[in-house]
């Protein structure tokens, strides 16, 4: 085929502190899918954020062509119509609208008075998400869609336009697996009908499922040629990315199971717009010094509302009993949970985790402002070396301290995020998808770290969508599914099937 | 120098506004008249520190105008009724100000309304009792002691010791200031090591300038200053200053991190309800006496202060420093445009003006970052 559609050559990208992409080179054929991988911070989005114009010309050095022509996009309109369409790392759509409002947004179909046509853009709307075989009301609201099917949506946005190139930034870091295997049915659907596509993932079970050739990026670099992805083995594009091998992804150490540390009770969480339905019912479980407990289900099977609840996220309208060390806890607010010694690392960094204009430091000693300060006065050089220590620890890629963390990449924001919660020096650490987003070696150096928090004594509860991480990290395995809980696995008898069974409803006796 | 002047945007456009105003009116630069000038920015000044810290939260407080009408009638009254000074201005503190800004704060986080209904309807209620308690007429006081507070001076030489410490100390703690860690290193911030020093320099020689050359620093300018430090102090160097900025930054986050949202906020509107209170008391000692249509308007001043020093309505980000220079800017406008002879219809246009064009600036400068 070969026949080449878009050159990127010698792309400079400098940020205030670092050089982002440093004279990168890359190539794009027509209907190729090209995986685009690298550690956090490599510069993949920043790459992507060139090519589609969020950083225009001249904020780049080098030139992109199209069809052997030279282009500067002045901004994301010119690439969209040039054809170049983009699903950013994080959500950009509108969830007060309709749907097929955030499909048209800025190209409604207008009558001669201005005023919008519904009835002719409900209809491309549904011709758009009927060639993605997507069964969605176009008059519904963004928001009351799952974070898959938005996802869809702003699939259906790019194509709306003849999109020609599209790209993937981490599409599926926040679906579960049926909306997964549909977005790979729409990719290769795409590409039959010869749209290249590039698509940055850190799971590589997903690359070597869908993608042509593989790109690594390392430090704003590329590392060797594109490669064809069947002369090269994943244990070589890791080592390729990170720079060394890594020959153990789950490096599990099992210790002996310690005594009962945290116990629920009969936990349950009434629907807030449904009160006959539960969002969890009646969940009992225990959990022990010693051992990681992993919480598997479906994405809406109240895995985080369980541990929001124990949490105190939803305050009284809790029903049921948290225990720690024997002793029954009033948790009523997140801050009791905390001075209870219970740390959450939520799944939303971006609306939950991070305070995204303040700097690196100030995220992550927010909940252990008493660690830092005296009566009166907040020792700030203490808590500068703690976030400096963390930062070396968590290998955090961050030009210093001071650092606004949305200039971070996506990975780094959810390094700091863990970090945060390290520095309370909890008991009990509740991380739900710890590891969204973040590179393959860095997974492993979050794992060695609940390796020596367990063995430091500390409860690791870890919820997790990736069966893999879960059955390569867990001791025991609670299966949930409906907001109830159906089995809890010991690590031996939990393979991918049993999980799956109990996942998808099936009742089993503990 | 253009990070300096983006870092310092406001104070440069200060100094050009005095630079302007001396070509203009030739008694604007006597230090009765900047005496007078700074003894008026106090008013709105002590106000506005609170005001910044409510905004930071990204609410609002309507209610201060009344609340200072309020603690002028009713520290006079308490003064009539034969009450001790002392008690009577720790009296109103408390059960105006104090009362009224828990008002404000407990009910707009306890039910989640926002700050601008609540203290919109405080606004009315404070006015109002004020007004009961009048019959709608001024109340005088007679108490030379009280007097003293609101018009007196401390004296020349006291006053000049007391500047240069300052200047020492300003400078001392800007050098302090610009030390940033980066890499492990210490690195000083130039721009920001010479902006400081240029502020506090400033600051002294307009010290010096205007209060040795008249009769020394007024004591509500002493109380301001004192508040000011204060107040500079709790959001940059404590806890709760850290959890304001938090909350303002994203409420949910700061939730989540263990910080009681109610508390720290019901506490901001505490703060702004005393220290209303307390430049209604300065009002009433300078006027000797009170009306209860006193503070009309004066939340309008305070938080076109707290924008124009660049603190952003959106909540989070924001700095005292930034306001006391809004603060001098208003007190600036008003007083030269009425040395210019500007009636104060036009005055109120003028400023309307500036408001609008503050954050204007504030929106292009998130933009440019973005
Ligand atoms: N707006 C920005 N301002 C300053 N620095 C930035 C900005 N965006 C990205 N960077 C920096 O550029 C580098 C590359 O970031 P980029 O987001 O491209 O990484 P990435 O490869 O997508 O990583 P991840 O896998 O974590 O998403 C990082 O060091 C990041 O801190
Ligand atoms: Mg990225």
């Amino acid at each position: 085929m070969a026949e080449e559609i878009l050159e990127m050559k010698n792309i400079i990208k400098d940020f205030p502190g670092v050089r982002a992409l440093d004279h990168v080179n890359f190539k794009l054929e027509k209907g190729e899918i090209i995986a685009l991988v690298g550690e956090n911070g490599a510069g993949k989005s920043t790459l992507m954020k060139v090519l589609s114009g969020v950083w225009p010309y001249p904020t780049y050095e080098g030139d992109i062509f199209l069809d052997d022509e030279i282009i500067r996009f002045k901004n994301t309109r010119e690439a969209e119509e040039a054809g170049i369409g983009i699903i950013h790392q994080e959500l950009n759509l509108l969830p007060d609208l309709s749907v097929a409002e955030n499909i048209f947004l800025d190209k409604q179909p207008l009558n001669k008075f201005g005023g919008i046509k519904w009835n002719e853009m409900y209809y491309e709307a549904e011709k758009v998400l009927s060639r993605l075989n997507m069964d969605i009301d176009p008059r519904m609201d963004l928001g009351d869609l799952t974070v898959g099917k938005q996802q869809m949506v702003e699939i259906a946005k790019a194509l709306s336009l003849d999109t020609r190139i599209l790209v993937f930034d981490e599409p599926t870091s926040a679906l579960t697996d049926s909306e997964i295997k549909e977005l790979f049915r729409v990719i290769k659907d795409l590409k039959a009908d010869g749209v290249s596509m590039i698509y940055i993932s850190h799971k590589m079970d997903e690359i070597e499922k869908i993608a042509d050739s593989v790109v690594v990026l390392r430090d704003g670099a590329t590392i060797g040629d594109k490669i064809n992805i069947q002369d090269v083995t994943i244990e070589e594009i890791i080592s390729r990315m990170v720079g060394r091998d890594i020959d153990n992804l789950f490096p599990k150490q099992s210790f002996e199971r310690g005594e009962k540390t945290l116990e629920v009770k009969n936990i349950s969480i009434a629907d807030p717009f449904n009160p006959e339905k539960y969002l969890v019912e009646d969940v009992s479980f225990s959990a022990y010094k010693g051992e990681i407990l992993g919480i598997s289900g479906l994405m809406g099977s109240g895995r985080t509302e369980v541990v929001n609840a124990i949490f105190g996220v939803y305050g009284k309208k809790r029903e049921g009993d948290i225990f720690l060390n024997g002793k029954k806890l009033n948790i009523q607010s997140p801050a009791d949970a905390i001075n209870n010694g219970i740390a959450l690392i939520t799944e939303d960094r971006k609306e939950l985790g991070l305070l995204l204009d303040k700097n690196l430091t100030i995220n992550m000693t927010l909940p252990s402002l008493e660690k830092f300060s005296t009566k009166l006065v907040m020792d700030h050089h203490a808590e500068k070396s703690t976030a400096e220590k963390y930062v070396d620890e968590l290998n955090i890629k961050t030009p210093g301290l001071d650092v606004f963390v949305e200039k971070l990449s996506g990975g780094n924001q959810q390094k700091v995020v863990i970090g945060k919660w390290l520095i309370t020096e909890s008991d009990v650490l509740i991380l739900d998808e710890p590891t969204r987003g973040i590179d393959v070696g860095a997974k492993t150096e979050v794992y060695r770290l609940m390796n020596q928090l367990v063995e430091k004594g500390v409860t690791v509860i870890m919820i997790s969508s990736e069966l893999p991480e879960i059955m390569g990290m867990s001791d025991r395995i609670l299966v949930m599914s409906e907001g109830v809980k159906t089995a809890v696995l010991e690590r031996e008898e939990a393979d991918e099937e049993t999980i799956m069974k109990y996942a998808t409803g099936n009742k089993g006796v503990e | 120098m253009k990070k300096f002047i983006k870092s310092n945007g406001t104070f440069v456009a200060l100094i050009f506004l005095i630079i302007a105003l001396s070509f203009l009116s030739p008694s604007f630069l006597s230090s009765r008249n900047l005496t007078n000038l700074v003894r008026q920015v106090t008013i709105n000044g002590i106000i506005a520190v609170g005001m910044t810290m409510v905004i930071l939260l990204a609410g609002i407080d309507l209610s201060v105008g009344s609340i200072v009408g309020l603690a002028a009638v009713v520290v006079t009254l308490l003064m009539q009724s034969g009450l001790s000074m002392w008690l009577a201005i720790i009296i109103t503190l408390a059960a105006v100000g104090g009362v009224f800004g828990f008002f404000n704060g407990f009910m707009s986080a306890k039910f989640d309304i926002h700050p601008f209904i609540i203290t919109l309807g405080v606004m009315t209620i404070a006015r109002g009792i004020g007004l009961v308690l009048t019959q709608g007429v001024s109340v005088p006081v007679r108490n030379m002691t009280f007097a003293g507070i609101g018009s007196g001076y401390i004296p020349k030489l006291p006053s000049l010791i007391i500047l240069v410490i300052a200047l020492v100390l300003g400078i001392f703690a800007s050098i302090k200031d610009s030390v940033e860690i980066k890499n492990g290193e210490k690195v000083k911030n130039k721009a920001k090591l010479t902006g400081r020093i240029i502020l506090t320099a400033s600051g002294f020689a307009a010290g010096f300038l205007i209060f040795i050359g008249y009769k020394g620093i007024p004591v509500p300018v002493a109380i301001f200053s004192v508040i000011v430090l204060g107040g500079v102090y709790t959001l940059r160097k404590t806890k709760f200053g850290r959890k304001l900025y938090a909350i303002g930054g994203n409420e949910k986050v700061a939730w989540l991190s263990g910080i009681n949202i109610m508390r720290t906020k019901t506490m901001v509107f505490v703060i702004t309800g005393v220290l209303s209170a307390a430049s209604g008391i300065l009002l009433a000692s300078r006027l000797n006496g009170a009306s209860p249509n006193l503070g009309t308007g004066f939340e309008l001043d305070a938080i076109a202060s707290v924008i124009i020093g660049g603190t952003s309505f959106m909540g989070g980000i924001g700095t005292i420093t930034g306001t006391v220079i809004g603060a001098i800017i208003i007190g600036v406008i008003n007083n030269g445009m009425s040395l210019l002879g500007i009636n104060t219809f036009y005055q109120m246009i003028v400023k309307g003006f500036i408001i609008i064009l503050a954050v204007m600036i504030d929106v292009l400068n998130r933009r440019e970052t973005a």
